[in-house]
């Protein structure tokens, strides 16, 4: 329902920047903005800014605490873990694993889920049929369980991992995009469209792309929420990551045993996850509410 | 409504036969020898593989031997686990109630809380309380399940010594299994301790549930947050609110009604997110379910578990989701078109 206005003002923004604008309003959602494109930078730069070598083992210096702690050294701020290994820096290195690899996987999907979406949304008849029955199957198993069993099939291991994640988010994202295609064809503006004389390819790109990317946003930092929590959860069951390599979850499963000695170095790559993910969802809920209100206005 | 119901059980029938046949390849796509994969034995000599291969009919070709798999499958032998040498059924059958009850509770709990704070952050979203709600909903949102798992360990087990932290009774009492539900046996069972045991078994219970429950809760919260919200702005409230009905009755009598329709439907839709992290409190909470067992048994390449596991889980998912779409459909008449 549109609002009375008093006056007549042009309101001639591109949609984008009416996006922005809703968005910026929120400090929740720039808050979760910040932390996470510092995420992704830290990804990014991880192998030139980790202050020590992530794999190098000092034997001097297992396990020593963090630096708040009377018995750290400021050279080591989160201490070094049980083969003298510096703790920040793995944790640095984890972030293009965990975080890197999450953004990584849902670019796979979305690509692949984009592809598959549009030939299930733009089909009709038996082959859009048995294709919506298959997705319904996959749909129904837990993506966790599916993970695990294409590792199970192929092995432990990161590679591994991002693909049995990838295939595992595939399903609801050929589904979230099916659907937004099925709405967009029942638009006045696409029949208008079609008897002007557009063809399947002209309605794809000039009318449903860009009308159903604001879906696809907030798709994908669903689907790299669930990308991280998963990735962390398959290296916490030593499925996926494997050892050296410094994955937050790993990281969990490897201090696990020093819970007792060392508990900030189960705390820290947690709190990382969390973290992570916290911006992600943040980031996704701000831009859902800044679709909806700029709808409205 | 029948029509409905027909199409419904049409789609279920398909969705299991392209469940039974993904679960068939499994046998021949994990590694190993294809006998051993769906036996279960881990030693076979010749003339043992003989029998086998006329057994599962090998030698026959796929067709054939999907259909024996389904025999099999129907008539309850479903081979034998690698690790324990047992059949896997009987197992699967030990374990189960075990992560039926962790789960049911997970999502009780889950609609109690999150309904009642979804309703109340809804309705004042832009007061403190609605605020911290929903601040709240999203930080549960994100946090990884085994490390809260962890986190809580380590403060109410390890530090503060109030509960349990591992299994789901304490090894003095010894309960006969009769349902395998823990808390049932426990009031069927004669035994003197048993008031005392029922106590311990809650302990064993408290963190678990609360584990598992959180991420379902947080997720009902923002769910029934955003559907009042939503029923809130349409018109037949404010006609009733024009009628002049006060503010309680019209939640009540439009608001909530409405609201919480498609609740019904989101059971099913957490009960496979529900599965997937009860698979991982069991692991940290050591509870002897189905979950558990079934990383043990990705750890120890138990090929012939995987696919039981999978098969039991996928199906009691489907069934799961399947019922809560034809009770939502019972109770919304528009939802039966589609």
């Amino acid at each position: 329902m549109s609002k009375f206005r008093l006056y007549l003002e042009e309101n001639n923004r591109s949609p984008v920047k009416q996006l922005w604008r809703e968005f910026k309003r929120q400090h929740s959602a720039m808050t979760g903005l910040v932390l996470f494109i510092s995420f992704f930078v830290i990804s990014l730069l991880a192998p030139f800014i980790t202050p020590h070598d992530p794999y190098l083992q000092v034997d001097e210096l297992l396990l020593l605490p963090p630096s708040w702690s009377a018995a750290g050294l400021v050279q080591y701020p989160f201490g070094t873990d049980d083969l003298g290994r510096d703790l920040l820096s793995r944790m640095i290195k984890g972030t293009s694993y965990t975080f890197g690899f999450a953004l990584i996987t849902v670019t796979g999907a979305l690509l692949m889920g984009l592809l598959l979406g549009a030939l299930a949304g733009m089909s009709k008849g038996v082959k859009s049929s048995v294709f919506n029955h298959v997705l319904d199957l996959a749909l129904t198993i837990p993506s966790l369980l599916l993970a695990i069993i294409i590792v199970a099939i192929t092995g432990p291991g990161l590679m591994n991992t991002t693909w049995a994640i990838m295939l595992a988010l595939l399903p609801q994202f050929v589904h979230g995009i099916r659907n937004a295609i099925d709405e967009e064809l029942k638009q006045d503006y696409v029949i208008a469209y079609r008897l002007d004389g557009a063809n399947d390819w002209d309605v794809f790109s000039r009318l449903i792309l860009p009308n159903i990317w604001e879906k696809l946003t907030i798709m994908v930092t669903m689907g790299i929420s669930t990308a991280i929590l998963d990735i962390a959860a398959l290296g916490f069951l030593g499925f996926g990551a494997q050892a050296p390599l410094s994955e937050w979850g790993a990281m969990i499963s490897d201090s696990l045993d020093l819970i007792y000695l060392a508990p900030s170095s189960v705390a820290i790559p947690g709190l990382l996850i969390f973290s992570a993910v916290l911006s992600v969802n943040l980031v996704g809920d701000g831009l859902k509410t800044a679709i909806l209100k700029r709808r409205q206005s | 409504m029948s029509r409905y119901l027909l199409r419904r059980l049409y789609l279920m029938a398909f969705v299991f036969l392209a469940l039974s046949l993904f679960a068939f390849s499994l046998g021949y796509l994990f590694p190993g020898d294809v006998i051993q994969n769906l036996s279960g034995l881990r030693q076979i000599d010749d003339e043992q593989r003989q029998q086998l291969i006329n057994y599962y009919q090998l030698d026959q070709n796929y067709l054939q031997q999907y259909l024996a798999f389904l025999s099999r499958i129907a008539q309850g032998n479903w081979g034998l686990s690698f690790a324990s040498q047992q059949p896997l059924l009987q197992e699967i059958k030990l374990l189960l109630p075990a992560t039926l009850e962790l789960t049911a509770y997970a999502l009780l709990l889950s609609f109690i809380l999150g309904i009642p704070l979804g309703i109340v952050a809804a309705f004042k979203p832009h007061s403190l309380i609605g605020k911290s709600i929903s601040a709240l909903a999203i930080a549960g949102y994100s946090l990884p399940i085994f490390w809260w798992g962890l986190l809580l360990i380590m403060l109410f087990s390890l530090a503060l010594g109030w509960l349990p932290s591992a299994g789901r009774l304490g090894v003095l009492y010894e309960i006969p299994h009769s349902s395998g539900f823990m808390l049932v046996d426990i009031l069927q069972a004669d035994v003197k301790y048993r008031s005392e045991a029922f106590h311990n078994a809650l302990r064993h219970l408290l963190l678990p549930t609360i584990v598992l429950a959180t991420f379902p809760t947080t997720v009902m919260i923002r769910f029934v947050r955003d559907a009042m919200l939503n029923v809130w702005e349409q018109n037949y409230i404010k006609t009733a609110q024009a009628k002049g009905l006060s503010r309680g009755q019209v939640l009540y009598r439009h608001g909530l009604r409405n609201a919480l329709l498609p609740v019904i439907r989101q059971i099913g839709l957490q009960f496979s997110t529900l599965i997937t992290l009860a698979m991982l409190t069991e692991v940290i909470f050591s509870w002897p379910g189905i979950g558990r067992w079934l990383i043990d048994s990705i750890y120890q390449r138990n090929y012939p578990a995987i696919q039981a596991g999978l098969l039991v889980i996928s199906t009691m998912v489907i069934t799961i989701n399947m019922l809560t779409e034809i009770l939502h459909a019972l109770f919304n008449p528009l939802a039966r078109r589609g």
